[in-house]
């Protein structure tokens, strides 16, 4: 009785959040359905018919394109991030030596610098380096952006795992290798999911160096595929809102993908605790 | 008596071995990212640094060395002092709003609500959007004359508290900050719910067994677990609302009238509009500067604490 | 164990995948131009192409969309036909961004062979960086309009050939006029009348957004120019009379607050974006009846509400009796200018290529199909819309090129920023004229 009256503000709190979190995602798949001047004349009304027609001319631009160089450059990046984050984080987390303190700090360091100025050092490097327009290029500056947070929420987690089993491991001879891949590693699947999320949807909508370091069209990644709808002094909302509501799908995917691992991972790594 | 020699010995000399070998797996785990990281952000770190010292416009080959001339001016420069002051504000607000709320948002994922799915999904949206759509969706939400957030006022009754949002100064810095936490409160969530459900289930049981009521449970054993994870979150809300840059370009450029300007858009307004390559270089190592020191203040904060108990 | 066997298959397939597309991308860029050389040495010849003379290629950043973005192409393939050994590599880039992509460029020594610009302050600094080449020698200064040429000559030089220009009227909304018996006013007293008649009927005068700056500008611009005329502004910029201090530009501002706290303009006007299209929204829905816009107004309500065009109409902004401006001295600009980079490998080809991106018939092509008055000379117009614009044009005593795009970035940054205070009631129009008077002594001073 006395739960599920304490049950009811309960879920008053969370539809509220629930509507305050998904209202403008509603908006922008709504608005993606409208014409140019429907999205003028009426912004917040129902769509009048669900026309297509900014999909279709999604198809005409080639956004498919975009969208798989997206997908390349997203999905490199993050699986790198993962394992040499993983990996450093790996005897920054267990093992004590000297230096363990000053690299870790090191590597924070690296989230404190505003992006916008490494943009010129970052440009003259990629082109000494012959990368300049080549998705390879941004793979570069993607994974060493995204190593400072992931080492440090990794270095967390890592943490938290207990001595005992590293240690029993230790006693059957298991070398630091064998001991991070089939131990630590699986137990670190919640951890892994957050930086996957984290850093996919952070370089999936990644746009400046994306804007700097490519230049053709064959390069450009979706958010520099958006200029096909900005005009010298207009922008087509309803054209970027259909790009970029097909544009979310993937993270979606990723995101359901992530949660549910995080609980059938912990299903299976149940050893700890 | 030589067979037990001969073992201690042994194990000496596996020690040692031991310890040259965890040297060597400790390069070959940290060098990997290491080298990325040294080759990109390592370099451009001091690249700043070093164009700091410049008076430069960023496209030309004349370079005139000034010393430390860039940072006497930036001390004196008063839209810099007030995007301090903004940044400082962004601080606060995240730490306030976005921590407490991603760890509610967290908490619910974890309450016997039904449709729970559905709901970790959608609590997620706000992160997942582009920053080019939510800019684009909350000027139009924040409007004065035809805005929704003025509609949603008016039809609560609220209607005293309309208002042109983002086009006064005194409103727009909140409006964006507003959204701003909107926008990552879902991340702290995530990283929230990651560690709660490491939190062994007999914790818990144990504690029905005593009696505890929910707030107890939270008090007594979620809460502490979060500490460590809080921390960090702490760290990166801290450092992200220092650097922060993107809303404020999409949602006002850094107006009206410089109310809503962030350390960050001042930057790029100097260096990329005002041609100020030098200048612009010296705001952002101060910049990186302010992130490190109080991100040390936190570290030290965190450490004294957990001697203290 | 399963999870790093994923992993491992997946960064190889990715790997795989990543290697398989890098070569076809090159044989689609190369191949066609480059058939001579084998399928084996292809890498090689990505690198050779260029130094070999057997074929070169250019590349060209432009900011065109739409329409007008065919004829640039269109005059590409014209180029690329008199030119069989060359090839253009044309990017088109997004307005904003632009400007830092370029200086990045510039600046970290990859600059595009051919770029675009609005000439005037922004590209004088990129000249004086030595960063864009003199191309006097290869332009045929008759072809052009002479204030428009005049945005891309410094020192007698000139570093830019212009394709299109804009003026900037007043448009309104020809049916609320007609309800409220409204006629296009001659003095600014009349535009007076017509604000006092249209906030009486709860219409927003003038739809203004003025999140982006340089949307407020003009009307500071226009006013300034009625009360001090069209010399005020050349004496303040050439430092040769008055200054940016000058009791006119007060007077100006002091007009501006007027219409503000006449309620001339919408609610929270600074918080308001035009690319986002918020001030043409009010237009549209019949909430405000003018707006003080560049000539591609025209073209942004063709995209996005074609019926309205019939309501359309346009005036001149009024003379303010006792000012020393005329109504037939208009604001306007210039845009597309093609400039030729420095640091070029073919300055020959590529000042070429700007010849025939700024010739008649490129500019009859973008007029007719894009909307814009053509800054070359003997254009044919067959929109009426835009004959109607280039008579004004032609018909003006004067024209007051965008204090934004004229002055030095820096100064230009100033004049916007004090600008949008103003709109925002948060500044004095004294306070705002002497900052703006404080950097032009520092920036100006040479």
């Amino acid at each position: 009785m006395l739960k599920a009256i304490k049950g009811i503000p309960l879920y008053l709190l969370a539809l509220f959040l629930f509507i305050v979190t998904g209202l403008p995602f509603l908006i922008m798949f709504l608005t993606s359905f409208k014409g140019q001047m429907e999205f003028m004349t009426s912004p917040w009304s129902f769509p009048e018919s669900f026309s297509l027609d900014n999909y279709k001319l999604l198809a005409e631009l080639q956004f498919f394109g975009y969208f798989a160089n997206s997908l390349v450059v997203s999905v490199v990046s993050v699986i790198i991030v993962i394992l040499i984050a993983a990996m450093a984080s790996y005897p920054l987390a267990r093992l004590k030596f000297r230096l363990n303190r000053p690299i870790f700090i090191l590597f924070m360091v690296g989230m404190m610098i505003p992006i916008h100025t490494t943009l010129v050092p970052i440009f003259i490097l990629t082109n000494k380096m012959g990368l300049y327009d080549s998705l390879f290029g941004l793979i570069g500056p993607y994974i060493a952006f995204a190593l400072p947070i992931s080492i440090v929420i990794f270095t967390q987690f890592m943490r938290d795992i207990p001595k005992e089993l590293e240690e029993s491991a230790k006693m059957d001879g298991c070398s630091h290798l064998r001991l991070f891949w089939s131990i630590i590693f699986p137990l670190l699947t919640p951890a892994v999911a957050t930086v996957a999320i984290y850093n996919f949807i952070h370089i999936w909508n990644e746009f400046i160096f994306a804007l700097v370091l490519t230049n053709s069209t064959q390069n450009a990644t979706l958010p520099i595929g958006l200029r096909e709808f900005y005009g010298e002094f207009s922008v087509n909302i309803p054209g970027i809102m259909a790009a970029l509501t097909l544009g979310s799908l993937p993270l979606l995917l990723v995101y359901f993908i992530a949660q549910e691992k995080i609980v059938t991972g912990l299903a299976a790594g149940s050893v700890k605790g | 008596m030589s067979r037990l020699q001969e073992i201690s010995l042994d194990t000496v000399h596996v020690r040692k071995k031991k310890k040259n070998k965890d040297t060597w797996v400790i390069i070959g785990f940290i060098a990997p990212a290491f080298i990325i990281y040294g080759v990109y952000v390592i370099y451009s770190i001091f690249m700043t640094f070093y164009y700091s010292t410049f008076d430069w416009t960023g496209i030309d080959a004349n370079m005139v060395f000034v010393g430390l001339d860039n940072y006497i001016q930036l001390f004196q420069d008063d839209v810099f002092w007030t995007s301090i002051q903004n940044n400082f504000l962004l601080v606060i607000a995240s730490l306030l709003t976005q921590l407490p709320v991603g760890l509610i948002m967290a908490l619910l994922l974890f309450s016997p609500i039904k449709g729970m799915r559905l709901f970790r999904s959608v609590y997620f949206m706000p992160f997942l959007m582009s920053t080019v759509a939510i800019g684009i969706l909350f000027i139009f939400i924040y409007e004065g004359n035809y805005g929704l957030l003025n509609a949603i006022l008016e039809g609560i009754g609220l209607e005293s508290l309309q208002t042109a949002w983002i086009g006064k100064e005194s409103t727009a810095i909140w409006a964006v900050i507003a959204t701003v936490c909107w926008q990552f409160a879902p991340f702290y969530m995530i990283l929230f719910r990651a560690t709660m459900v490491g939190i062994p289930e007999e914790l818990y049981e144990a504690a029905d067994i005593d009696g505890a009521s929910g707030w107890q449970r939270f008090k007594s054993i979620t809460l502490p677990l979060l500490k460590p994870i809080i921390i960090t979150s702490a760290i990166l809300s801290v450092i992200g609302s220092l650097k922060y840059f993107d809303l404020i370009y999409v949602m006002t450029g850094g107006g009206p009238n410089n109310s809503t300007e962030l350390m960050a858009t001042y930057m790029y307004k100097q260096t990329f509009t005002n041609f100020n390559m030098g200048y612009g270089s010296s705001i952002s190592f101060s910049m990186f500067i302010i992130a490190f020191i109080v991100t040390v203040f936190i570290l030290l904060g965190d450490r004294s604490t957990r001697g203290n108990g | 164990m399963f999870n790093k066997k994923i992993c491992w298959f997946m960064l190889i397939l990715i790997l795989l995948v990543v290697a398989g597309c890098g070569p076809s991308d090159s044989t689609n860029t190369e191949g066609t131009a480059d058939d001579a050389t084998g399928e084996t040495d292809k890498e090689n010849s990505s690198e050779n192409a260029e130094s070999d003379g057997d074929q070169t290629t250019l590349t060209l950043w432009h900011i065109e969309t739409g329409p007008s973005k065919e004829s640039i192409e269109e005059a590409v393939e014209r180029f690329e036909k008199n030119n069989p050994n060359v090839s253009v590599d044309v990017s088109q880039q997004e307005n904003d961004p632009y400007k830092s992509q370029l200086s990045v460029a510039m600046g970290g020594g990859n600059p595009p062979d051919v770029f675009h610009s609005w000439g005037g302050g922004w590209l004088k600094q990129f000249v004086d960086s030595d960063q864009v080449m003199n191309i006097t020698d290869s332009v045929d200064e008759s072809l052009y309009n002479e204030a428009a040429l005049s945005v891309s000559t410094f020192d007698g030089k000139v570093y830019g050939a212009p394709v299109s220009m804009d003026v900037v009227p007043v448009f309104y909304n020809k049916d609320i006029f007609e309800e409220y018996g409204l006629e296009e006013p001659e003095t600014y007293n009349d535009l007076l009348e017509i604000v006092e008649t249209l906030t009486d009927n709860d219409i927003t005068p003038f739809a203004l957004a003025n999140q982006t700056k340089w949307t407020g500008s003009f009307y500071l611009m226009y006013l300034a120019e009625r009360i001090g005329g069209p010399e005020l502004f050349n004496e303040a910029f050439e430092r040769t009379g008055r200054n940016f201090d000058d009791t006119a530009y007060v007077e100006a501002g002091k007009k501006v607050q007027e219409l503000v706290e006449m309620g001339a303009f919408p609610e929270g006007v600074n918080g308001m974006n035009y690319d986002t299209g918020q001030s043409r929204q009010m237009l549209y829905t019949e909430s405000a009846a003018m707006m003080t816009m560049g000539g591609w107004l025209v073209n942004n309500v063709r995209d996005e509400m074609p019926e309205f065009e019939d309501k359309l109409g346009f005036f001149l902004f009024p003379s303010i009796e006792g000012g020393d401006g005329e109504k037939n001295h208009v604001v306007g600009g210039v845009s597309p200018v093609f400039s030729v980079a420095q640091q070029t490998e073919h300055s020959e080809l590529a000042a070429e290529l700007v010849n025939e991106l700024a010739s008649l018939e490129t500019a009859t092509d973008m007029s007719n199909n894009a909307g814009s008055i053509s800054a070359v000379n003997g254009v044919e117009y067959e929109d009426p819309y835009i004959k109607e614009m280039s008579e004004v044009l032609e018909s003006s005593q004067a024209m007051q090129t965008y204090y934004d795009q004229t002055l030095p970035p820096e100064l230009a940054q100033v004049h916007l920023d004090t600008t949008q205070a103003l709109f925002g009631l948060s500044m004095e129009p004294e306070q705002a004229m002497a900052e703006v008077e404080a950097t032009a002594k520092e920036v100006l001073k040479e």
